[in-house]
Formats: structure tokens, C-alpha cells, sequence
């Protein structure tokens, strides 16, 4: 517990959970692929970004109790006692099969990558040394992601399907995460300096990230390149209708 | 997106699928050596090797596999490349 004075913030309090509880998910999903990877190799990969996974869920957790919003439910800011859960729906069950790792390693790990490189620079600091921390130990994990998805979509067959069909049930989720443009969670954050961008802004970084790889692959994505501008755009509407805006998740 | 969907009991994907099936699938077979050095007045020294194909998954791979030092090189040498000079 903590014995200074509490932060009453919240939108960072609703955000820090989120990502909390993705890194959390993510890490327990990944750790059941330490040894079931098509390969030894991939399976030591794997075994190492569980520990990283975890570990940026072990570093996120902490800070919620410095909110005066923890106070409501002290239990919802321990790990092992938590029952809220704000991580993607796309989480909530074990992975069907090795491109559900590979799909949530390339979409979901690198959506939440491209959040903390955006508070890199954040006016709160406990965010900022993490998020610097954070970021730079997903690079090798956003290689890994990217490495894997060629992999499996050069393979071709019931592998190539196989991948489509988890990036295919991952899409949607991790590009609402951001949020709509207008969602007063992240627009106060940006507002306030903690993140540099807008949900707009954080899905256009993200897309400019992911999309050089989908394209190479001929992978279709709604996601088409403005000449004009340069860069990629969303060319379908997100699901805002099912959209759950306090756990951001679907559903 | 395409409309293709559904990832279970993809031959080979699952874990509770063999391992020979699954190295049929995504069968590895590009050997890369991995050297690595502690000092920058050392040379650098075979540590083992990696099966990969695609060579940035050698890279994660070396990087994984061969942390239990604080490493100042790492570098990795496709097997294939190598020039036999002398063998006895």
C-alpha cells in the first residue's frame, strides 16, 4: 500500500489497468507455447518474451495503487486478486494454435508497443521510465512477430489459412484498443502530455508499422496506401457499436 | 481480409500435435553458427547454432537462446556459406 499522497486521475488509472491486464494476458497466453513451438528455437523465443510479458505486467500493476481510484476496491490493483478484466476478448481462452501466438505477437504486442511509444516522453514519470524500458525490449519481439508471419504465410496451405483466420479474429479488437478519435480516456491523456498522439494518430502509427509486412505478404487487410499522403488508411469502419469503452474490448 | 477462418487442428499448428508433424510443416533447415564475445580484446568464439530460415528469426533466435552472458558481439554465419579449406 502505498503511504503517500494518492493521484486522482482517472483516465491514466482506466488506461494503466488496461494495459496491465493485456500484458498480463498476453504473458499467460505466450507461456503455454514454451514448449509446444513448431520448433526448439521458437520455443526458447517464446519462453523469453512470457518473461518479458509478465515482467511489463509485474512493473504496470504497482503503480495503480497510487491512485486515489484504487481506493474504491483495493483488491482490483493486486494481480492475484483482481477480478476486473480489461484485457482483449481475443485473450480470454487459449490460443487455438501457433498463429494465435503469432498473430497476437505481430497485432495486439505491437499495438500496445506503439501506446507506450507515444508516452515515451509522458508528463507522468513512473509511465514515461516504463514505457522507455518497455519499448525497447518488444523491438525483438515485434521482429519475432514479423519474422513469424512470414513464416506462416509463406508455408502455404492449411498454415497460410491458419494465420489469416487469427489475424483475420485479432484485427478488429486491437485497432479499436486505441479507442475512437473522440474517446475522453485517451483524449484527456493526449491533452495532458502523458501520450503524444490522438486515437487517430496512435492507429495510423500503427497501421504505417504493420502494414509493410501484410502488403509484402499480399495478406488482405481493409487497409489501403493514400499515394497522396503517403501512408496507410483504414478503409472499413471499426465496430464502435460493440465496443465495451471501460474494459476496451469488444463485447 | 480475406474470408478463410478457423485455426483448430490445423495438422502441425496445435501442441499436443507431434513434433515430427510439426517440423514437416515449418521444417527449419538452414543451420546458422552463432559467435559471440565478452571483451572487445577477445576474439570471437563459436557459442552453438540456430535452425532458421528466415534470418531476422536467427537473430531473435541466437538472442534467446545464448543470454546467459552480457554479450559486447554477437554475430551469426549461415553453415551453407562456409568454405571448407582443409579436411582431414
Amino acid at each position: 500500500m502505498s503511504t503517500g499522497t494518492r493521484t486522482d486521475h482517472a483516465a491514466l488509472f482506466a488506461i494503466l489497468s488496461s494495459l496491465a491486464d493485456n500484458k498480463l494476458a498476453i504473458g499467460r497466453r505466450y507461456a503455454y507455447w514454451s514448449n509446444g513451438a513448431p520448433a526448439l528455437e521458437a520455443a526458447v523465443a517464446a519462453a523469453a518474451m512470457t518473461q518479458d510479458e509478465l515482467g511489463h505486467a509485474r512493473t504496470l500493476y504497482p503503480l495503480l495503487d497510487d491512485f486515489i481510484q484504487a481506493e474504491a476496491d483495493p483488491s482490483q490493483v493486486e494481480p492475484m486478486t483482481r477480478t476486473l478484466n480489461y484485457a482483449l476478448a481475443y485473450l480470454d481462452n487459449d490460443f487455438q494454435g501457433w498463429s494465435d501466438f503469432v498473430a497476437t505477437n505481430f497485432l495486439m504486442d505491437t499495438a500496445l508497443t506503439t501506446f507506450f511509444e507515444a508516452a515515451q516522453n509522458a508528463s507522468y514519470e513512473p509511465l514515461r521510465q516504463r514505457a522507455r524500458k518497455i519499448v525497447q525490449e518488444e523491438r525483438i519481439h515485434q521482429v519475432h512477430g514479423e519474422g513469424w508471419v512470414r513464416r506462416l504465410a509463406k508455408a502455404g496451405g492449411a498454415v497460410h489459412a491458419a494465420l489469416v483466420g487469427s489475424l483475420e479474429r485479432l484485427w478488429k479488437e486491437t485497432l479499436c484498443w486505441f479507442g475512437p478519435n473522440d474517446d475522453p480516456t485517451m483524449q484527456q491523456l493526449y491533452n495532458e502530455g502523458i501520450i503524444d498522439a490522438t486515437p487517430d494518430e496512435l492507429r495510423s502509427r500503427y497501421l504505417q508499422k504493420i502494414m509493410p509486412t501484410l502488403s509484402s505478404l499480399d495478406i488482405e487487410v481493409p487497409v489501403s496506401f493514400n499515394a497522396t499522403t503517403k501512408r496507410w488508411e483504414l478503409s472499413q469502419p471499426l465496430p464502435w457499436d460493440t465496443w465495451n469503452a471501460v474494459a476496451r474490448r469488444l463485447g | 481480409m480475406s474470408s478463410t477462418s478457423g485455426t483448430s487442428g490445423t495438422s502441425g499448428m496445435t501442441p499436443e500435435s507431434s513434433a515430427p508433424a510439426r517440423r514437416e510443416t515449418l521444417n527449419e533447415s538452414r543451420v546458422w553458427h552463432v559467435y559471440a564475445r565478452r571483451k572487445f580484446e577477445e576474439p570471437l568464439h563459436e557459442i552453438g547454432n540456430v535452425m532458421a530460415d528466415d534470418v531476422e528469426l536467427a537473430k531473435v533466435y541466437a538472442r534467446s537462446i545464448y543470454d546467459e552472458f552480457t554479450w559486447i558481439e554477437m554475430v551469426i554465419v549461415p553453415r551453407d556459406s562456409i568454405v571448407t579449406v582443409i579436411e582431414t
